[in-house]
């Protein structure tokens, strides 16, 4: 015993104090490059490789729990669970059917005013799989990576809302960040009156704040907000938030409005990433056109062919048409 | 140098690969704020124990995995969790003789002023520190369980013969 811990004294390396030195530089520059070059993300996404089965491993005794209560639950209380899922299918059939019809029609008024905005995005679903352990961010960890065509600043939702959007990509995982990390700001709209504001985290997991809302702003609450599309990064139309609480203090340049995520941030289990548009605006813009130059066209043959009657009947229905549409989709 | 060079060392990677796993383990919200420090707990162990086998560019290649399985920036646990076991191996000598009570306050003061450091980068890399002490409990939790970790890793220690 004695031998062994002489023996190293004799055998050391250099000493504390320039080890210590040489570890700290190395991890500042390591640090710095890290954070304001895109050069280690290569490197970061690779032993993020060896990352992600840890990830699966600290959640499977969940998942083992899960899987267990779930053959153990009695038949009565599946029955009991098949009824309401039963009742629930019919509910949303119901919609669906409104929906359908709605959506035909949102999408004719969209090209009579000519713009060319998804209606209908193509959605992959992913599983939770970790939790960041630092408390004070609000980030995820999700089963879906690059190799599943993940993309950076993606947007994620789960059944009820927006839940945040991917910021780091690694093969077969990524990182999310959620709406109510204090680093993280959503531009947003009363879907009541279209009224914009910007919905920053506080850090808090269940409350956003939205930023220089001024004090005559006609928002109230219960006001359900719904992203507006501005910014690029999410997709119109989806619901963010439900506003809780505001206070108008004479005292304070803006009011201070409150607002509760609509999307189950710490509980959902399973999320939907969303491929958004992928084209640039130009291209936006000149498909758009080139669509609208065909239904002109269009327009044009018919009125030749038949009486000359406008093809603008359902114009006075588009306020209406759309406003059902969102409630549809929430 | 003979027969003693390295025997199941297999087991102190094992275990600080555990430590990891259990700081990323899923916890209830309210005990999230006071997740022990598993890594620098299991490290401090090993340092003290082998101190030629587990030194200052081991932790700092722990906490290099550590920032990618956290996605804080790189480099950053590495320093902390280097700097921690540049203190216990500074205080090497004095800390093995101390009754275990003792060394948890002297560990409290050790994970206490990385932790400082980790909070200091944390609100350099852009985040909103949080308010109160609260980025304190972890030390003081870490501090409590010391004593168990020690007997436990210790009992792991002798009965493998690890060396």
């Amino acid at each position: 015993m004695g031998d062994a811990v002489i023996k190293p004294l004799f055998v050391k390396g250099p000493s504390l104090g320039v080890r210590l030195l040489v570890l700290t530089v190395l991890s500042v520059s390591l640090m710095v490059v890290d954070a304001r070059f895109d050069t280690l993300k290569p490197l970061r996404s690779q032993i993020g490789l060896l990352a992600t089965p840890l990830y699966w491993l600290a959640d499977l005794p969940t998942r083992l729990w899960e899987d267990m209560t779930l053959s153990i639950s009695s038949r009565s209380e599946l029955l009991a669970e098949n009824e309401k899922l039963k009742a629930e299918a019919l509910l949303l059939q119901r919609r669906l059917q409104k929906l359908a019809a709605l959506t035909e029609q949102n999408v004719r008024l969209r090209e009579l005013l000519n713009s060319a905005e998804l209606v209908d995005e193509q959605v992959l679903v992913s599983e939770l799989i970790g939790v960041d352990p630092n408390p004070f961010t609000q980030r995820v960890i999700i089963d879906k990576g690059s190799k599943d065509g993940v993309s950076l600043g993606m947007p994620v939702l789960d059944a009820r809302g927006l839940m945040g959007q991917v910021v780091e990509v690694m093969p077969y995982s990524a990182r999310v960040l959620l709406l109510t990390d204090a680093t993280h700001g959503i531009p947003v709209q009363v879907n009541r009156n279209g009224l914009r504001a910007i919905a920053n985290g506080t850090g808090n997991p269940g409350l956003i704040e939205l930023r220089h809302v001024a004090d005559t702003a006609d928002i109230k609450e219960g006001d359900l907000l719904v992203s507006s599309g501005l910014g690029q990064r999410f997709p119109a139309g989806y619901p963010v938030a439900i506003v809780k609480e505001v206070v108008r203090d004479s005292g304070q340049p803006f009011a201070i409005v409150r607002a509760e995520p609509t999307a189950a941030l710490s509980r959902s289990r399973y999320l939907l990433l969303v491929f958004s548009d992928q084209r640039t605006p130009e291209q936006r813009a000149t498909d758009s056109a080139e669509a609208q130059e065909a239904a002109d066209r269009d327009a044009a043959a018919r009125q030749e062919a038949a009486a000359p009657t406008p093809a603008v009947a359902p114009a006075p229905a588009a306020p209406a048409a759309t406003g059902e549409n969102r409630n549809g989709r929430n | 140098m003979v027969e003693t060079r390295s025997r199941n060392g297999w087991v102190i990677w094992l275990s600080l690969v555990l430590a990891l796993l259990l700081s990323v383990a899923p916890m209830p919200a309210f005990l999230e704020s006071g997740r022990p420090l598993w890594l620098a707990l299991f490290l401090t162990y090993w340092v003290l124990a082998l101190p030629h086998r587990v030194g200052m560019v081991a932790a700092w290649l722990f906490g290099l995995f550590a920032d990618v399985l956290y996605g804080s920036l790189l480099g950053q646990n590495a320093l902390v969790l280097m700097l921690t076991t540049f203190f216990v191996l500074t205080l090497h000598q004095r800390l093995r003789l101390f009754p275990l009570w003792q060394q948890s306050l002297v560990l409290l003061v050790l994970f206490g002023i990385p932790q400082l450091v980790q909070l200091w980068l944390f609100a350099l890399a852009g985040n909103r520190p949080p308010e109160a002490l609260q980025f304190l409990y972890p030390v003081l939790i870490s501090a409590l369980l010391w004593p168990w970790v020690h007997t436990l890793l210790r009992g792991l220690r002798v009965r493998l013969q690890v060396n």
